[in-house]
This record gives structure tokens, C-alpha cells and sequence, in this order.
């Protein structure tokens, strides 16, 4: 009887090890060398978001506005003809990057927000008082997500933002001016060094998120009822009732920011 | 090809009565048709017709892929284990029939660090907080006083509403915001400016429990069916 159970336990042992297990993830195999810190890649990817943002409201919400076009917070609902004004373009590229494999978060906030659901509490509003003073980046653990966290000074970039924050009918202080750190992005991300594969999945996500809710935006203006259509192509709203399209819109963001990013990218290689 | 020991004969028996036994009830409890059967509670509402794959994904691997894995964790000549049978449901597989650009509260934006002291409150990084599965219900939350969690300082410019938000806050009637703003903001409709005109907290109380929407019928978006959840993949 002894001998029975042995064989068996045997070839039980035989069965389930000829399976083999199951596969462990490809990202956690290869190319597993880390080769930048959580800190390293938050500071290329929030330098893409600057320039990007600096773009779209420098030339296509500031020049848009300038030719007629609408920028409104109530952008998604059905009887308001608009598109993203930018802290919803960011909110836009956030839900993108939420919705990627990649582990990113971004968020927006402010100590003197139009909308008081994004005002700085705790933390968040402790390290913003120091960005306020320096402009530097601030990074911090989060304990309690567990997450790598860190936040970057979201300047006064454009005219657009001076004036539209100043005049809204919600403002909580209506004396900016060009330059001042108006708020900050806030970055996370889950671990504490990155591998080259995941750093471009990183940058990529933001780009995704960046096509993603400019396309969003193109569609709104393909839906326009009443409101004059800008014709989408090459050209820029600076130059009349025109919008880039999506790739020539990108193609700007990547011209204006990748020379940066390429040299931190082969420089780690 | 053995014997078995009088002594043991009735250990034996109940073995290999417990093997069939159990090989049977793994079968059957394993086919679509006793779905109904294995589940730990109704599907609430709008889930009546979804079949468990949708949610309960199979692990990767077979059985026996899955034991080997997770052994090899436990010693540790593996640095991660994997779900044993199904996957574990996520925030991810609600937003696949769920997900709306429009969500005026999405759970991702619940995980920044100013939401921290909130989410103590009412993890809201979540959908089954307050989207308990299993209950045939709509809503599983204890009560509906939760937008005080996050909007005690809210003050309207130009407030349309007869009694003025910032009183309603004075006052903690943290269950009247329900009855003029639905929490996900998916619904078209006219919101009241007078309280009189709210929608009463029985209908609230009745809507999460599955009843009829008080907020009405038309909405922006409507999740997808299981079949258009199929579709999404027929597409990849």
C-alpha cells in the first residue's frame, strides 16, 4: 500500500511538473535592466506635457480664440459647441494614459483653483508651497498608494491662461500674470527604477493620451451644428479658421520636445 | 495489483468515493448551464443576462500550470504567483463595458495623494465600493451622505438653487446632492433649482436598489452588452 502511494505521489509530481509553469510575464523577463530612476523619467515625461500643453494653448486655444473658436470647461455636453480648455486637455491625456497598460497617473491641481475639487490638500499642498518659491521638482513617496509620486510647477505659459483664469466667473484669485506657477502636475508611478523598454512605454502612453484627446477634440468639431467648422489639415489656427490635424499636431510636440528626450534615452543606452 | 487491508478497506472506499465525488462536482459545477448555480448571489442591475467569463476570466494556464506556478512562488524559484482558476475581477474589467469619457467621478483620479484622508472614508479608486456585485442591486453604498467627503468647501458663484448649496453644506444635508446630481453624470436631464422640485430620497433609495432611474432614460452613454464586449475582441 506504502509503495502505491509513493508511486503515485510520484507521478503526481511527475504530471504536474511536465506542464511546466505558467509563463511569467515578458515585461518582467526582458530587457529587466533597469536603467533610470522613477525620478529620471517623471522629469522627461512632465517636460513633454510642458511643451505639449505650452502648445495647445499657445497656438490652438490662445490663436483659436483669436479666429472664433470656443474653449469651454462644459466642452462634452450635447449643447455646448466647444473644445478642451487646457487643464481638461490634461485631464483629457490623464484619462488616455489611465486607460493604457501603462502604470502612469497624472493629475492637476492648484492652491487657488476655478474648480475647489482641485485644490492641494495635505502633502501635496505642503510641497507646493516650496515649487511656488523655486520652480524646482518635488518627489515623495506615497505611502499609504504606495506609489512614486512627483510634482512639477505648471507655469503661466500663455496669455490665455492669464486672462481666462482671471476673468472666470468661478476665479479664486484674478490677479495672475505671465509666469507665475499657477499650479502643479502630479506624476506616479508604482516603481522606483525603470527599464528602457518601460521608460519609451512611458512617453508613449503620454503621446497616445496626447492624440487621443485631440482627436476627441476633432470629433466634437466634426459634430458642430451651428458653430463654423475650422478646416482640419496642415495649417494652424494662426494662419485662419484652421486646425492641425491630429499627426501634424503631434509632429509639432515631437519637434519641439524630442531632442530632450532623445538625450537622456541615448545617453542611459 | 494490491491489496487493501481489512483494516483500511472502509478508509479506501471513502477515497475513492470522495475522488469521484469530487471529479463530478468540478465537472458539473464547471458547465455553463450550472452557472446560475455557482453563483454567491443575483447579478445586480443590468448584469441579469451577463454570463460569469465576463468578469471571470480563466487564469492563464491550465490547473495543474497554475498549482506548479504558484508552488514554485511558495519556495520561491519564482518571483510572481498567478491567479489560481480565474482572475481576480478589477476596476479594469468593469471600465471594458463601463468606461465613458464623460465620468465627472472616474476611479482613477481617486488615487492622487490629496484624496488619501477620502478614500479612508469611502474608497472611491473602486467601482465595487460602491458597485457590490452579487447583491441584484444598482448601488451597495450604506449611505448616501458620501459627497461629504470631498466637497465641504463647495461654494457656487451665481447659485441657481432656491436653498444656496453652501447651506445645504452648513446644514451636513449631505443626501440632497443625490437628489439633483447623479454621482457619474452620464444622465440628460434638467436639474431642479428649487428643492421642492428634487427627486425624493425614496426614489433615490429605491434606484439603488435596483428600481426605476429617477434621473430618466436618457443618458450619453450606455455600457456595452456581453456581445459587444465580445465584439471589442473580434476586433484586436
Amino acid at each position: 500500500m506504502k509503495n502505491v502511494i509513493n508511486i503515485m505521489l510520484v507521478a503526481f509530481a511527475l504530471v504536474l511538473n511536465s506542464c511546466g509553469g505558467v509563463p511569467e510575464e515578458k515585461s518582467e523577463t526582458v530587457g529587466s535592466e533597469n536603467v533610470f530612476s522613477v525620478e529620471e523619467v517623471l522629469e522627461m515625461v512632465a517636460k513633454e506635457n510642458d511643451v505639449t500643453r505650452t502648445l495647445y494653448t499657445k497656438a490652438i486655444v490662445g490663436k483659436g480664440k483669436l479666429q472664433g473658436m470656443k474653449f469651454d470647461e462644459d466642452w462634452r455636453k450635447d449643447n455646448v459647441e466647444a473644445g478642451p480648455l487646457p487643464a481638461l486637455f490634461l485631464r483629457g491625456v490623464a484619462t488616455s494614459i489611465r486607460k493604457s497598460p501603462v502604470p502612469l497617473g497624472l493629475y492637476l491641481g492648484s492652491d487657488f483653483p476655478v474648480n475647489a475639487a482641485n485644490k492641494f490638500e495635505g502633502k501635496q499642498a505642503d510641497l507646493f508651497k516650496q515649487i511656488k518659491k523655486d520652480q524646482k521638482p518635488q518627489f515623495f513617496y506615497d505611502e499609504e498608494q504606495k506609489l512614486h509620486t512627483a510634482m512639477f510647477a505648471d507655469l503661466a505659459s500663455a496669455d490665455a491662461c492669464v486672462t481666462c483664469h482671471n476673468n472666470h466667473p468661478q476665479t479664486t484669485k484674478s490677479d495672475w500674470k505671465l509666469g507665475d506657477v499657477m499650479g502643479a502636475t502630479t506624476w506616479q508611478y508604482p516603481k522606483d527604477s525603470l527599464s528602457y523598454k518601460e521608460t519609451v512605454e512611458v512617453l508613449s502612453s503620454y503621446a497616445k493620451g496626447t492624440v487621443d484627446i485631440y482627436m476627441e477634440y476633432l470629433d466634437e468639431v466634426a459634430a458642430f451644428k451651428e458653430s463654423e467648422k475650422p478646416e482640419i489639415g496642415n495649417k494652424w489656427p494662426e494662419e485662419g479658421n484652421y486646425l492641425p490635424s491630429a499627426e501634424v499636431f503631434l509632429d509639432s510636440v515631437k519637434k519641439l520636445s524630442s531632442y530632450e528626450t532623445m538625450k537622456h534615452l541615448v545617453v542611459a543606452k | 495489483m494490491f491489496k487493501v487491508s481489512p483494516l483500511r478497506k472502509r478508509q479506501f472506499l471513502g477515497g475513492i468515493l470522495g475522488l469521484v465525488l469530487g471529479i463530478t462536482m468540478f465537472y458539473v459545477f464547471t458547465l455553463d448551464a450550472a452557472e446560475q448555480y455557482v453563483s454567491i448571489g443575483p447579478m445586480n442591475t443590468g448584469h441579469e443576462e451577463l454570463s460569469c467569463v465576463t468578469c471571470h476570466a480563466d487564469a492563464k494556464g491550465n490547473l495543474l500550470q497554475q498549482i506548479q506556478s504558484n508552488m514554485s512562488h511558495a519556495v520561491g524559484a519564482r518571483e510572481h504567483s498567478v491567479d489560481f482558476g480565474t482572475q481576480d475581477v478589477t476596476v479594469d474589467n468593469c471600465l471594458q463595458c463601463h468606461d465613458r469619457p464623460n465620468d465627472r467621478h472616474p476611479t482613477y483620479r481617486f488615487s492622487e495623494p490629496r484624496f488619501s484622508d477620502a478614500i479612508k472614508e469611502i474608497d472611491a479608486t473602486t467601482c465595487i465600493t460602491c458597485h457590490s456585485e452579487h447583491h441584484g442591486e444598482r448601488v451597495s453604498v450604506a449611505s448616501i451622505n458620501y459627497c461629504m467627503n470631498c466637497h465641504q468647501d463647495l461654494s457656487v458663484e451665481n447659485d441657481p438653487l432656491d436653498v444656496p448649496h453652501v447651506t445645504l453644506i452648513a446644514n451636513e444635508q449631505w443626501t440632497t446632492c443625490i437628489q439633483c446630481h447623479d454621482f457619474h453624470g452620464n444622465h440628460r436631464y434638467e436639474v431642479p433649482v428649487a428643492m421642492k422640485d428634487t427627486i425624493p430620497l425614496k426614489l433615490i433609495d429605491g434606484y439603488f436598489k435596483g428600481g426605476e432611474d429617477p434621473f430618466g432614460t436618457d443618458k450619453k452613454y450606455t455600457a456595452l452588452s456581453e456581445l459587444e464586449w465580445l465584439k471589442q475582441f473580434e476586433d484586436k
